[in-house]
């Protein structure tokens, strides 16, 4: 909302420096965005927040200016009109849309431009000058905040107004030159043929005021609010009038408006007086009573008010108020439509004495009696202490992805959670999995030249009954920035695994790790993740194709994805002691000849089969995959550890042992020793 | 045996002359003070020594060994002070290893704010990001066809909502429906804060994302007055912004708080020249209608409600100017926090 200094001024002089002014109406709830000086005028940008529609006129500033400020209000003097009533100028079809509609009918006018002084008034408002009967509405609307429109009489068929619903098909050619389809949830002003003007929002081009108009239907009326609203949205058109439409106007204001403009149109537009019809739901605003007790300012305020004070705070607003053992009734004015209960009344109490003002203490915090969950931060926190310490940033990405990016990533197959009303295709669903939007982090931090980059996100996977919490890692680029390291290695899948097996340990899970299932990984080189027959997630190389999609060349990365909801529901890790032996380990290296899909797990758990209860444990140490070795086998180099914790062992009991493991090796799994 | 101690002081001062490091005068203290050293020798020569030399060898001896450690003291440091700036690991080389990841800013900020209210007593509940009408708006005393809900347009979702035929699931466009969840589930007490990630349909810009972070906080109690709502967060912005902090509260519109305010800090804390004022977050006391939404008797809590933005928060605390660093994930922004 636009308040003219020069033209508060005719009403009001709150005989304050313009920062003043400024100052005290922010403090009042009427924040100024914006000054802006327009000729000799200044112009304040008011947010006007939407409880406050009577705030949407010079008028209304006026009166709320002489509130805080204690300076008396000159509102204009409207005359009053008794005129011959034109019984059939106006019909509305359903008053539940149209509370009150005033049409008055003025023949005889002149159509010119309006007076200067006017057209200043208006253009300091950024409105620009039309001719006078045109200029008339819109002075009234921005002086009083009721909206107005004048209509080509002699345009409109059969000579009068129908305020109805759009038929479906129906179509109107607006103010703005353009055609609008209309349907059954759209109230329009029409003729007896057609519809003249969009109710509240906009007049027709064929019935609007020109140079040769003669006779002038004037309306002034009370719309329904979330009628206008729902027809500015659904038409994509607001204006003026439907702003203050949709938050409401004064229904007492339908008169005052009324008369305001016939008065000013007789006065500058020649032209008399022929006749009015006012069709009504309702007499007048209903007065509400709200009763406030005194007691319960103090209680919500903090702050002790009298009877008196209460009453004289709020009689500066226009309220009227009674008091009567400890209770105030309040009736508020009709253009304070946003008060309806005690602490409406309270909160202007509390503007009136300056929310600066009122005291400041600590409150008594109780303890909350709330059972909360701390596990999955606890969880959350752990998994994050490990990924920093092994040097990976966190990255927080976009939730919402497009189809594009899941195809990219070979993840299309997913289910995603559809966004009804994207802002743009980019943004067109919900994220199904952590890759698509950590992928395209990657892709930029590539192009910008930073090919070494490790990244984990918490987020989360969206679908239609959940919300799953997520963890995504990604590993690229050197494995290490060591300068004492000769060669400058990338990072590979081990580096991928040991980063989760300290995210596990620290979890004190010890997960099995299986067939990839996840299509954006390469499956040579991936694994699905389970623990107690329960799928955590996946690890692995993206798959050079997904890669490529991405316009990623000459680097691989490494992603896991881990589902901490599954996670959560997990028990903490109790840790108990376990005995140090004090008694020495006998340690054996072994190295072995085995065929290639043997894994390690399987050569390990021979060992730990066959180890009794002195093999302590078994530590692998390398793997040989070069030619020095028969063709389809791989060397695995590991020691075993050998020790008791109750007595020291003997060197042919440990050799008895390892005998039987290496035995057992060669007869299960044909290994061959090197 | 005897012993010429003249000669061989001389011939200690020559050898220490001759020291060039730390090994060279690791061997010159051998030979002198060894256990093979020459000291020792002398000491053992005493043995078989005439009764008479005995006195002129030990003393020769003693006197030979506090020589040898004089001059041991006076080259260690010579050879340290000029000899080893050579020789020395050059310490200025950056250390290896494995450097530390980094918290993302927000998370960090997220971590401060939260860690403030719990100090003072709050609970920390996360709330999920689909949500209803009713949690996001109608619970929240937001009509529909209102302009109220001008403020939070919002992301609606290919889904129904199960608990509301025919209507859509959405995006919640704040943390506010956390109130409701929380306040239809428990009884007051309670003193609760509710962070996460909030979206709306803006155009991307400088100061604008569809998606962002907010912090709501939630008191209720049988008393609670505005007061209290002044007092704990005049505290939070000391903890958060500093001791010097300057704040003012503006009446405001909220359709779920009445009274309303917003919460302004003075610039200059910030070392921002251009506005007098930072607007840092809404609050107000809950509005009944609120209460009476969530089903508690009426007339009998009180409570009041604030919320914040994550990002508006770091970036005025960091001088951050541009929203879209926080999801674009720059390794160059992240390493900085």
């Amino acid at each position: 909302m636009k308040l003219s200094l020069n033209w508060l001024k005719d009403y009001i002089d709150p005989k304050l420096s313009t920062e003043e002014l400024i100052e005290r109406l922010t403090m009042a709830g009427l924040e100024v965005e914006l000054v802006e000086a327009s000729g000799a005028d200044k112009v304040l940008e008011l947010e006007i927040t939407p409880n406050r529609p009577d705030c949407l006129s010079i008028l209304g500033l006026a009166r709320e200016i002489g509130a805080i400020t204690g300076r008396s209000v000159n509102p204009p003097k409207i005359k009053k009109f008794k005129t011959k009533v034109l019984k059939d100028l106006v019909h509305i079809e359903d008053k539940k849309d149209c509370s009150r509609y005033i049409g008055t009918l003025i023949r005889d006018v002149q159509i010119k431009d309006a007076p200067q002084g006017m057209k200043a008034r208006l253009s300091a408002l950024g409105i620009n000058a039309i001719n006078n009967a045109v200029d008339i509405t819109n002075f009234v609307l921005m002086e009083t905040g009721q909206p107005l429109h004048a209509f080509d009489h002699d345009k409109l068929s059969g000579g009068k107004i129908i305020v109805r619903r759009a038929k479906a098909g129906e179509t109107i050619v607006t103010l703005d030159g353009i055609e609008r389809k209309l349907d059954a949830s759209i109230l329009v002003i029409a003729d007896t043929q057609k519809p003249v003007a969009i109710a509240g929002i906009m007049g027709g081009r064929d019935t609007q005021i020109s140079a040769g108009t003669r006779n002038i239907l004037l309306e002034s009326a009370h719309f329904d609010m979330g009628l206008i609203r729902r027809a500015c949205r659904s038409l994509g058109l607001r204006s003026d009038s439907s702003y203050r439409f949709e938050r409401n106007v004064n229904f007492d204001g339908v008169l005052t408006g009324a008369d305001r403009a016939t008065d000013l149109l007789l006065e500058l537009a020649g032209g008399r007086l022929d006749g009015r019809k006012e069709a009504l739901a309702r007499t007048k605003n209903f007065a509400i009573k709200i009763p406030v007790k005194v007691l319960d300012i103090e209680s919500l305020l903090g702050v002790k008010v009298t009877p008196a004070k209460a009453k004289a705070w709020l009689g500066k607003l226009g309220f009227k108020v009674t008091a009567k053992a400890g209770t105030l009734i309040v009736t508020p004015p009709g253009n304070r439509t946003d008060i309806g209960q005690d602490v409406d009344v309270i909160e202007e109490i509390a503007r009136m004495i300056g929310f600066d003002r009122l005291p400041s203490k600590m409150p008594l915090i109780k303890t909350t009696n709330i059972p909360v969950d701390k596990r999955p931060r606890q969880v959350k926190e752990q998994i994050r202490g490990v990924l920093k310490a092994r040097g990976v940033d966190e990255i927080i990405t976009h939730s919402m992805i497009n189809g594009k990016m899941l195809a990219k990533s070979n993840l299309a197959d997913l289910p995603a959670l559809r966004i009804f009303n994207p802002l743009n295709q980019d943004q067109e669903m919900m994220r199904p999995s952590m890759l698509p939007s950590m992928l395209q982090a990657a892709a930029l931090n590539i192009n910008r030249g930073q090919k070494d980059f490790r990244f984990f996100e918490f987020g989360k996977r969206y679908f239609a009954d959940s919300e799953k919490e997520t963890l995504g890692i990604l590993l690229a680029g050197r494995r290490t920035h060591d300068w004492r390291a000769a060669k400058k290695e990338a990072v590979e899948i081990y580096d991928l695994k040991g980063v989760m097996e300290d995210v596990f340990r620290t979890l004190g899970i010890d997960p099995a790790y299986g067939a990839n299932q996840l299509p954006a990984l390469d499956p040579g080189c991936a694994a699905s993740i389970t623990f107690n027959g329960k799928y955590l997630g996946a690890l692995g190389r993206i798959d050079r194709r997904v890669l490529n999609n991405w316009d990623i060349k000459n680097q691989d990365i490494y992603y896991a994805g881990l589902h901490l909801d599954e996670i959560f529901l997990l028990p903490a890790q109790t840790l108990k002691y376990q005995p140090i032996s004090e008694f020495p380990a006998i340690v054996r290296d072994v190295s072995l000849a085995v065929k290639k899909g043997i894994e390690y797990s399987k050569v390990e758990g021979i060992c730990l089969k066959n180890g009794g209860d002195i093999l302590r444990s078994v530590q692998f140490i390398e793997q040989y995959l070069g030619d020095k070795i028969q063709p389809g086998n791989k060397g695995l180099v590991f020691s075993c550890h050998y020790q008791s914790n109750t007595r020291t062992l003997r060197e042919d009991e440990v050799s008895a042992v390892h005998e039987r493991i290496m035995q057992a090796l060669i007869l299960e799994i044909s290994a061959v020793r090197r | 045996m005897q012993w010429n101690f003249e000669d061989i002081q001389k011939q200690a001062r020559e050898d220490v002359g001759a020291v060039g490091d730390r090994q060279a005068l690791e061997a010159f203290r051998l030979k002198y003070l060894g256990k093979k050293g020459l000291v020792a020798a002398i000491f053992s020569s005493l043995g078989t020594a005439q009764p008479v030399d005995k006195a002129a060898i030990g003393k020769g001896a003693n006197d030979l060994r506090a020589l040898v450690e004089q001059l041991l003291a006076e080259r260690f440091g010579w050879v340290n002070s000029v000899k080893m700036t050579e020789e020395r690991v050059d310490i200025s080389l950056p250390g290896a290893g494995q450097s530390l990841g980094h918290s993302h800013i927000l998370t960090q900020t997220m971590q401060e704010i939260v860690a403030v209210f719990e100090g003072m007593g709050f609970v920390t509940i996360e709330t999920p990001e689909i949500e209803t009408e009713f949690h996001n708006f109608t619970g929240l005393n937001i009509p529909v066809d209102h302009p109220s809900r001008d403020a939070f347009d919002t992301f609606y979702l290919d889904a129904e909502d199960p608990s509301a035929k025919g209507r859509r699931l959405l995006l919640r466009s704040h943390t506010s429906p956390g109130q409701v969840r929380i306040m239809k589930q428990h009884k007051p007490p309670m003193a609760v804060i509710v962070p996460g990630r909030v979206y709306r349909p803006d155009a991307v810009d400088a100061s604008h994302s569809f998606m962002f972070h907010q912090i709501e906080g939630l008191l209720v109690d049988e008393k609670v007055q505005f007061s209290e709502l002044k007092g704990l967060l005049t505290e939070f912005c000391k903890r958060f912004f500093g001791p010097k902090v300057i704040m003012r509260f503006r009446p405001h519109f909220f359709p779920f708080t009445e009274p309303s305010a917003e919460v302004d800090i003075n610039a200059e804390i910030l070392g921002i020249q251009r506005k007098k004022w930072l607007e840092i977050l809404g609050c107000g006391m809950v509005n009944p209608k609120v209460f009476e939404g969530v089903g508690y008797p009426k007339g009998r809590y009180k409570g009041f409600a604030f919320g914040m933005g994550v990002e508006r928060m770091a970036m005025l605390k960091y001088g951050i100017n541009d929203i879209r660093l926080f999801y674009e994930n720059d390794a160059r922004f992240l390493k900085q926090f």
